[in-house]
């Protein structure tokens, strides 16, 4: 039976389609996880909405953005000192959260006059910044108040400053992909094409899926800098609006994201012709694998070699000592979807570890096929999970360490189970040779951490209480 | 010189303050035991909030949603209220309480949600005959108020639907603390311990703070009982101690059970927690004990080593919920702190008229200035403006980076402080709460004085 209907589901039989146990010699045709299907409601899902999706994770990333999100306070509340990604002009995106406040005379009679108030404020009180993202949530949306309208007003009274606007009401779609997706395609239809960018060299990429979480932009930056390969636009860490109103004069798009990004990347090539190259950037092997996909695209395989071979002198050494002490380490994965195919193999190659049990939260079809295929057998794959799944995985697989969210890892401490941030990173970034060192040592300082012994000890048992020392 | 009460002019927020009401009302949702609010709405609207807490409390809460998609937003969500309430009650065999919360969504679709829970009992109880789960409709559009509000109606519908009926006396009194902190409940269960009193407190977070067990087992919830929540209607009295988080359900138990309810001021700072234990004493009869004098005597006793040396003439700006930052502009006032700056940060119309504001006003030679519908961007703009000086600014994690970016003192203090470690174990209430959270501001005040060789030399010798 490689579906598998676990104990706390019995009520709720149709989850036995989310969850798949791998067994050897299957083949996923017959046995695919159901994904990116409605959750069922009061499962305790770790699903979030669509608009945080289009917010919080794309849009918001941007650092010289005012981003005004029309609706009720929480929308904004909620997505704002929720994620970790600086970016090198102080942190802009992450200071500052706008919300059009809408209350209740607002949503009887509409709410597009108090969006043009709140966006000419928002420009008068920081006259610098002249880029802006608005978005749509459940209230406004529902009520059909006109966003574009009402930023077509305000450019026309403001020529200097320009204006995206993103419809994606948290209720749209089942869970952050649709926001995704939203934002992506309504990037490609209104702004790629209308800025031209300065070329600086002759090779040039968008790098596409990747959010400068723990600084992760930044840190392949370095490589790019090295092989001389220009980066006309990150989609979206560390990056300006304007970067990305000049992706159609690329080269190539090189992806990482494929769940959050790949659209724009297939955009760009139906409309564009620029090809679209997917890489991992966590892992020694496909990092290493990614620079020479990139270099032969460009003809400059031996820089890409010569940037390897340097990376792997000053990190590989790091990196196998940390493998000595993680061989065998259990890990489970519980995070969005995209991570699972990209960490599974590449933590069981570089660290030795095996990965005993992922759960995406908005995976598609085409990311279990990769999990699936990358992941071992033994593992489970699970779609959506929710909490009394996850105690129930946890007591078949006794996993050593959980990536997963911040929440979740409150959770599993309680069962003496360490976590490292799945999402955020413990201390990034995770990307590139020296991201997956840190990830390693993350990973190690939490598995040997000595309070976990502590935790297990029972003071009132028959066995002396054993020193800190005893219990290394 | 002198009070202005003034709002902020701006439409938009920068920065808000609080968040919405449905926040406010799984706070409330999760104080009880055997309880796992149903928030009726986008995914977002729970799981945000759910990740707020953990952040705040390093702790996971249960809260579920409806998981409201675009058929339901087209359609209505109510087969998705049925079958949340359905799985739930399934899943979870201990559960007994199932706050239903609205968002701005479902109250704009229009749900109706008495219609939806009447339907929902008899569901459960055709599947579950013996067993009794509360359904409590809680109505809380994101576009009324804010999280102090949805708070305050959530523990007011909670007291609706459970307390029902006038039993006989039960001897006890009930606390109505407003939202605080594990910290601030546990010193009010010590006190009422210590004076002897049974007391019920609404809601009981004890457990926010909750240990690594070597059984693996989970601590982490309300303990505020369904039978306690009866019993409210029984007790002696009610002290409702945050005017706009509980204070409604306090004036609810007198007006429909003759619960005796008294108003008082926040117990922050020391005068008003005279206050409240002389009132616990009025309503009980019991005296006031030697150690809470001993106590009180400790606070103002090591108050007393810092106020006319180091904070006398501080300028201050504070921002928070309601309750707390007008408490703890009472007791800047007693420390020789200034307040001359308060935010607070949602269109509630009573705030101007709230007699302690009033009291301030009546007292401030100074010039303080306190903004309703405040956001973060006001502070920040009035903490960048050179004719307010402020010195030190006590509030929540979200204002974080207008201290960093400006290089002004900041302690933290109120809902939520996630860049800080533990606060939600310490009391702000209470002798002890003034007491640590003056010693708090000290050295905050002195750290700021040494890394910026500002007479950190002062230090030498104290």
């Amino acid at each position: 039976m490689p579906m598998v209907l676990l104990e706390c589901d019995k009520d709720i039989p149709e989850r036995e389609r989310h969850i798949y146990l791998k067994v050897d010699g299957e083949d996923t045709r017959d046995f695919l996880p159901i994904s990116n299907a409605p959750t069922i409601p009061g499962t305790l899902s770790e699903r979030g909405c669509s608009f945080c999706g289009a917010k919080l994770v794309i849009g918001g990333v941007l650092k010289d953005t005012i981003q005004m999100i029309h609706g009720p306070i929480g929308c904004a509340y909620d997505t704002w000192h929720t994620k970790r990604y600086p970016t090198d002009n102080g942190h802009f995106n992450l200071k500052y959260v706008w919300s059009t406040d809408m209350k209740e005379s607002h949503i009887v009679f509409g709410g597009e006059k108090r969006l043009e108030k709140s966006m000419h404020e928002a420009f008068d009180e920081m006259p610098d910044i002249k880029r802006m993202i608005v978005y749509t949530t459940c209230p406004t949306a529902l009520i059909g108040d006109d966003i574009r309208a009402v930023a077509k007003r305000v450019m026309g009274d403001r020529p200097d400053v320009d204006i995206f606007t993103c419809e994606c009401p948290g209720f749209a779609g089942v869970s952050q992909s649709k926001g995704h997706h939203v934002l992506n395609i309504g990037w490609v239809n209104e702004k790629v094409g209308t800025v031209e960018p300065e070329i600086t060299s002759k090779y040039t990429i968008n790098f596409i899926g990747d959010y400068n979480i723990g600084g992760d932009t930044q840190l392949l930056q370095k490589y790019w800098d090295k092989l001389g390969i220009q980066v006309i636009a990150h989609f979206t860490g560390n990056a300006n609006y304007d970067d990305l109103r000049g992706m159609h004069r690329a080269q190539l798009n090189v992806v990482n994201c494929a769940r959050s990004a790949g659209y724009i990347a297939n955009e760009l090539k139906k409309r564009y012709g620029i090809p679209r190259l997917d890489i991992d950037s966590w892992g020694f092997n496909y990092m290493a694998e990614g620079i020479r996909k990139v270099c032969t695209f460009f003809g400059i395989e031996e820089k890409g070699e010569a940037l390897i071979a340097e990376e792997y002198a000053k990190w590989k050494p790091q990196l196998d000592w940390y493998k000595e002490r993680l061989k065998g380490t259990k890990m489970a994965i519980w995070t969005g979807g995209p991570r699972l195919w990209h960490w599974t193999k590449s933590v069981e190659d570089d660290l030795g570890v095996q990965v005993v049990a992922m759960s995406s939260k908005f995976g598609h079809q085409e990311d279990f096929e990769k999990v699936i295929a990358r992941g071992q057998s033994g593992t489970y794959y699970i779609d959506d999970g929710n909490e009394l799944e996850f105690f129930e995985i946890i007591g078949l697989v006794k996993p050593d360490v959980i990536f997963t969210g911040p929440r979740v890892g409150e959770l599993v401490k309680k069962l003496h189970i360490p976590y490292i941030n799945g999402h955020a990173y413990h201390n990034g970034p995770y990307m590139g040779f020296e991201g997956f060192v840190n990830l390693a040592r993350d990973m190690y300082n939490a598995v040997h951490n000595p309070l976990l012994t502590l935790a297990a000890t029972d003071i009132r048992g028959t066995t002396a209480a054993t020193s800190l020392e005893a219990a290394e | 010189m002198g009070c202005e009460i003034t709002t902020k002019e701006r439409a938009g927020v920068i920065n808000p303050m609080y968040d919405c009401q449905p926040a406010g009302a799984q706070f409330a949702g999760i104080g009880i035991k055997d309880s796992i609010p149903l928030v009726h709405g986008g995914q977002g609207c729970c799981m945000f909030v759910r990740l707020l807490f953990a952040q705040h409390f390093k702790e996971n809460f249960d809260i579920a949603s409806t998981s409201l998609h675009e058929d339901s937003a087209v359609f209505g969500g109510h087969k998705r209220i049925q079958d949340g309430v359905m799985v739930l009650a399934q899943r979870y065999p201990d559960l007994r309480v199932i706050p239903l919360i609205t968002t701005c969504s479902t109250e704009v679709i229009g749900d109706d949600i008495e219609g939806n829970i009447a339907q929902c009992n008899a569901a459960l109880k055709e599947a579950f005959p013996g067993r009794k789960i509360h359904i409590v409709p809680v109505h809380t559009p994101s576009f009324k108020g804010s999280q102090v509000g949805g708070y305050s109606e959530c523990l007011l519908s909670v007291i609706k639907t459970i307390a029902t009926h006038k039993g006989a006396p039960n001897g006890k009194l009930n606390l109505f603390p407003g939202w605080v902190n594990p910290g601030d409940v546990m010193l009010l269960k010590r006190y009422m311990r210590e004076m002897d009193v049974d007391a019920t407190v609404f809601m009981d977070t004890e457990d926010f703070d909750s240990p690594m067990m070597p059984d693996k087992s989970i601590h982490t919830h309300g303990r505020t009982t369904v039978e306690d929540i009866a019993g409210a209607a029984n007790a002696i009295g009610s002290l409702a101690l945050a005017r706009y988080e509980g204070g409604t359900s306090a004036q609810y138990l007198q007006t429909e059970f003759e619960v005796p309810n008294t108003q008082l001021n926040s117990p922050y700072g020391i005068a008003n927690t005279d206050a409240m234990l002389q009132a616990v004493s009025r309503i009980t009869g019991k005296p006031i004990p030697e150690s809470l004098v001993r106590e009180r005597g400790i606070a103002i006793d090591a108050l007393q080593d810092l106020a006319h040396m180091f904070f006398a003439g501080k300028r201050v700006a504070l921002f928070g919920h309601p309750d707390l930052v007008i408490g703890l502009a009472q007791f800047c006032l007693e420390v020789e702190l200034k307040p001359v700056l308060l935010l607070l940060g949602d269109d509630n119309s009573k705030y101007k008229k709230d007699p302690r504001i009033l009291d301030l006003k009546a007292k401030a030679d100074w010039d303080m200035e306190v903004v309703c519908n405040a956001d973060l961007w006001e502070l920040e703009k009035r903490v960048k403006n050179p004719d307010y000086q402020i010195d030190l600014i006590l509030g929540h994690s979200k204002g974080r980076y207008v201290a960093i970016e400006h290089n002004i003192p900041m302690v933290r203090v109120g809902f939520p402080t996630f860049d800080r470690a533990g606060l939600y174990r310490k009391p702000t209430m209470g002798y002890q709460g003034a007491m640590d959270l003056g010693e708090s501001i000290a050295n905050t005040l002195f750290a700021h004085m040494e890394f910026n060789k500002d007479r950190e030399w002062l230090l030498n010798t104290w």
